[in-house]
C-alpha cells in the first residue's frame, strides 16, 4: 500500500463519521440511569445487590448505633463519625448515629458491608458538590433524605451507531 | 559521560583536523556538545516521572529514567491494615486497570485461608478482568495518539471505553476503583439482563476498534514515525526482564493466562498475539490485538458462566492466614502483576510485595532510547506499556 492510498484511506475512516450519530453525554441535561436504586448488602447471604455506590442512605429506625460501619472505614478514608441525634429510638440506646464526611469517602461501599442492620444503603446521587468543606459533611438528618434523581439516559446500539438517548 | 556512547551522527574530530579550520569554525569537543535535557518531572499524561536525557544535537546519548514522584507508600501501608481493609488502597496504583492489580491479591488470600471461590464468581471475576483490560489498553491507547500528535486517536479511544466503563458501573457500581473483587469471590452478583447488555456492547466495542487500523495502524505517518524506532531484540527482551505487551512484541510467545492459568482461564481458549519485529510499532499493536482477543474471551466467558449459584464465599470479619507465605500473579494490561504475601498468623499481612508490569518495561528504556533521535522518544517512551503510579507503588 502506497503512502497517498494510506492516507486516503485514513481520511476516510475519519470522514464516515459524519453520518455517524455522536455518542457524547450531554452530561447537566442528560443523565446516566443506574442499575436498581444504589449498592445495597444483604447481610444473611453476605452477598451484596448490585447498583451504584452514591450518596448513602441512613434508615433511623434501623440503626442501632453499633459503630460497625465507622470500624469498617478505619484505615481507608476515616469519613464516618458517630455523633449524637436529637431524637430518640428504641433500638438505639446511645442515640449516635454515623455523620459522613464525603471530602474524605471514597465510595468503596464496605461500610454497607459491615451493617448488619439493613440500615445502611447506598444511593444514585453523585452531585455532592459543595463550596465549603463543611458543607461535605452529611448528619445524619442529611443522610436519612432519600435523593431526587432524574436518571434516564442509556446507551443505545443501532445501525448508525452508538450514541446516549 | 563515557566515551563509548558517542551516538552514531556525531564522529569525533581528531584534533589535527580542527587545526586545518579556519578560525571560527572550529569545532568543539565532543563532551562539550553534549547537553543535559530534563524531561519532567509533569507528566502530560499520567502520573509523575522524569526522564533526565543527554542529547547530542537531535540525537540522544544517554538516558536516566527517574521514578518515584508517585510513591505512595503502598506495601508498608498494606502492613497496617487488614486483609479486606487493604483492597481500596491497593487498586489506588492503577485506577484504571484495579481489578487486575486486586486479582493477585485476592488469589493469593484465597490460597492462604484455604476458601473455595464459586464457580459463577471465577467467570464473573474473568470478564471484569477482561472489561477492565480494554478499559486501561483504551486509555493508554489515548494517551499514544496524543504523544504522536493524533487527535483523533485521542477521541476515539476515550470515547469508546465509555461503553465498557458503563459495563463495570453496571457490575460494580463504580466507574473506576471498582473495589469489586474481595477473598472468596465478587462483592456482588451481576444485575438481571447483564448477559445480553454485556454481549451488545462488546460486540459493538469490537467493531470500533477494528476501525482503528485504518485511522491509525495503518496509516503511514504512524508507520514512519514508529517504525523500526527503539528495537528490541528477542534476547535483549529476555535478558531485560521485561513482561506483557513488550515481551509480546519481541516474538516471545509468553502470556501468564496461557502459561500458567488461574481461576477459569484454563476452560477459555486463550490466544496470545505475538509479533516479531520489536519496534515500536510491533509494541502499540499487541495491546490492540489484546483488546480484540479479550473480546473473544469475554464471549466465551458469558456462554460458559453458570447461570445461576453463589457468587462469595462467607470470610470471618476479620481474616486470618497460617504461618504461611504465597505468591500469585496474573496477566494485567501491562504485563506480569505479581503478589507476595506473608503472613504471621495475624489479620494484618506481615510483609506485602507487588511486582507490577509497569517497573519491569521500564528497565529497558534506557537502553531503547540510546542512538534515537529525541523526536522519537514519545513513541519510544509510551509504548513501553509503562504506568508512572504502578511503578512507584
Amino acid at each position: 500500500m502506497g503512502t497517498a492510498t494510506g492516507i486516503i484511506r485514513a481520511l476516510n475512516s475519519g470522514i464516515k463519521h459524519i453520518a455517524v450519530k455522536r455518542f457524547t453525554l450531554r452530561y447537566p441535561e442528560q443523565k446516566l440511569k443506574f442499575v436498581g436504586d444504589g449498592y445495597q448488602y444483604d447481610p444473611t447471604s453476605g452477598v451484596g445487590i448490585a447498583g451504584y455506590k452514591g450518596r448513602h442512605i441512613l434508615f433511623h429506625d434501623k440503626c442501632t448505633g453499633c459503630n460497625l460501619c465507622s470500624i469498617a472505614c478505619e484505615g481507608i478514608a476515616e469519613a464516618i463519625a458517630m455523633p449524637k441525634v436529637q431524637n430518640t429510638w428504641k433500638q438505639n440506646k446511645k442515640s449516635i448515629m454515623p455523620q459522613i464526611d464525603y471530602g474524605k469517602c471514597v465510595f468503596c461501599g464496605l461500610c454497607v458491608d459491615a451493617c448488619p442492620f439493613y440500615a445502611l444503603y447506598m444511593t444514585n446521587d453523585y452531585e455532592l458538590s459543595s463550596f465549603t468543606k463543611e458543607g461535605l459533611i452529611y448528619t445524619p438528618e442529611q443522610l436519612a433524605v432519600k435523593p431526587q434523581v432524574q436518571q434516564d439516559s442509556e446507551i443505545i446500539i443501532d445501525k448508525r451507531g452508538a450514541r446516549h438517548g | 559521560m563515557s566515551k563509548q556512547l558517542t551516538p552514531k551522527s556525531s564522529k569525533k574530530q581528531s584534533p589535527e583536523s580542527s587545526k586545518n579550520l579556519p578560525p571560527g569554525l572550529q569545532l568543539e569537543n565532543v563532551d562539550d556538545r553534549i547537553m543535559t535535557l530534563n524531561v519532567g518531572p509533569q507528566h502530560p499524561g499520567s502520573g509523575h516521572m522524569r526522564l533526565i536525557i543527554k542529547v547530542d544535537g537531535d540525537y540522544i546519548v544517554n538516558c536516566d529514567p527517574d521514578p518515584g514522584y508517585v510513591h505512595r507508600g503502598e506495601e508498608k501501608m498494606a502492613e497496617y491494615r487488614n486483609y479486606i481493609t487493604n483492597i481500596p488502597h491497593l487498586e489506588r496504583p492503577v485506577i484504571h486497570d484495579s481489578c487486575n492489580i486486586l486479582y493477585p491479591y485476592c488469589l493469593g488470600i484465597e490460597e492462604l485461608v484455604g476458601i473455595e471461590v464459586p464457580e459463577r464468581a471465577k467467570y464473573l471475576r474473568v470478564i471484569a478482568a477482561e472489561l477492565n483490560r480494554c478499559v486501561y489498553t483504551q486509555y493508554w491507547l489515548a494517551i499514544y495518539g496524543i504523544f504522536l500528535g493524533h487527535s483523533t486517536m485521542f477521541m476515539w479511544p476515550a470515547g469508546d471505553r465509555e461503553l465498557l466503563i458503563d459495563l463495570l458501573e453496571k457490575m460494580s457500581g463504580a466507574r473506576v476503583t471498582h473495589a469489586y473483587f474481595v477473598p472468596g469471590g465478587i462483592r456482588n452478583d451481576v444485575p438481571a439482563n447483564f448477559e445480553d447488555v454485556c454481549l451488545r456492547q462488546v460486540n459493538y466495542f469490537e467493531k470500533r476498534i477494528k476501525e482503528y487500523a485504518g485511522i491509525f495502524y495503518d496509516n503511514p505517518i504512524l508507520i514512519a514515525r514508529t517504525k523500526d524506532t527503539g528495537v528490541l531484540s528477542r534476547e535483549d527482551a529476555i535478558r531485560l526482564g521485561t513482561t506483557g505487551s513488550v515481551l509480546r512484541a519481541s516474538g516471545v510467545d509468553f502470556d501468564i493466562r496461557k502459561k500458567e492459568p488461574y481461576d477459569v482461564y484454563d476452560e477459555l481458549d486463550v490466544h496470545s498475539n505475538v509479533m516479531k519485529a520489536g519496534d515500536s510499532y510491533a509494541r502499540s499493536k499487541v495491546p490492540w490485538l489484546d483488546m480484540l482477543e479479550s473480546c473473544n474471551i469475554i464471549r466465551q466467558a458469558l456462554e460458559k458462566m453458570p447461570k445461576s449459584g453463589g457468587v462469595r464465599t462467607k470470610l470471618k470479619p476479620n481474616p486470618k492466614g497460617g504461618d504461611d507465605e504465597v505468591y500469585r500473579r496474573v496477566e494485567s494490561g501491562r504485563g506480569s502483576l505479581g503478589m507476595h504475601i506473608v503472613s504471621d498468623k495475624k489479620p494484618q499481612p506481615y510483609r506485602l510485595k507487588i511486582s507490577v508490569g509497569s517497573f519491569r518495561n521500564l528497565i529497558a528504556m534506557p537502553y531503547l532510547l540510546k542512538g534515537e533521535k529525541l523526536g522519537n522518544m514519545p513513541a519510544v517512551y509510551w509504548s513501553l506499556n509503562y504506568w508512572p503510579v504502578e511503578a512507584d507503588r
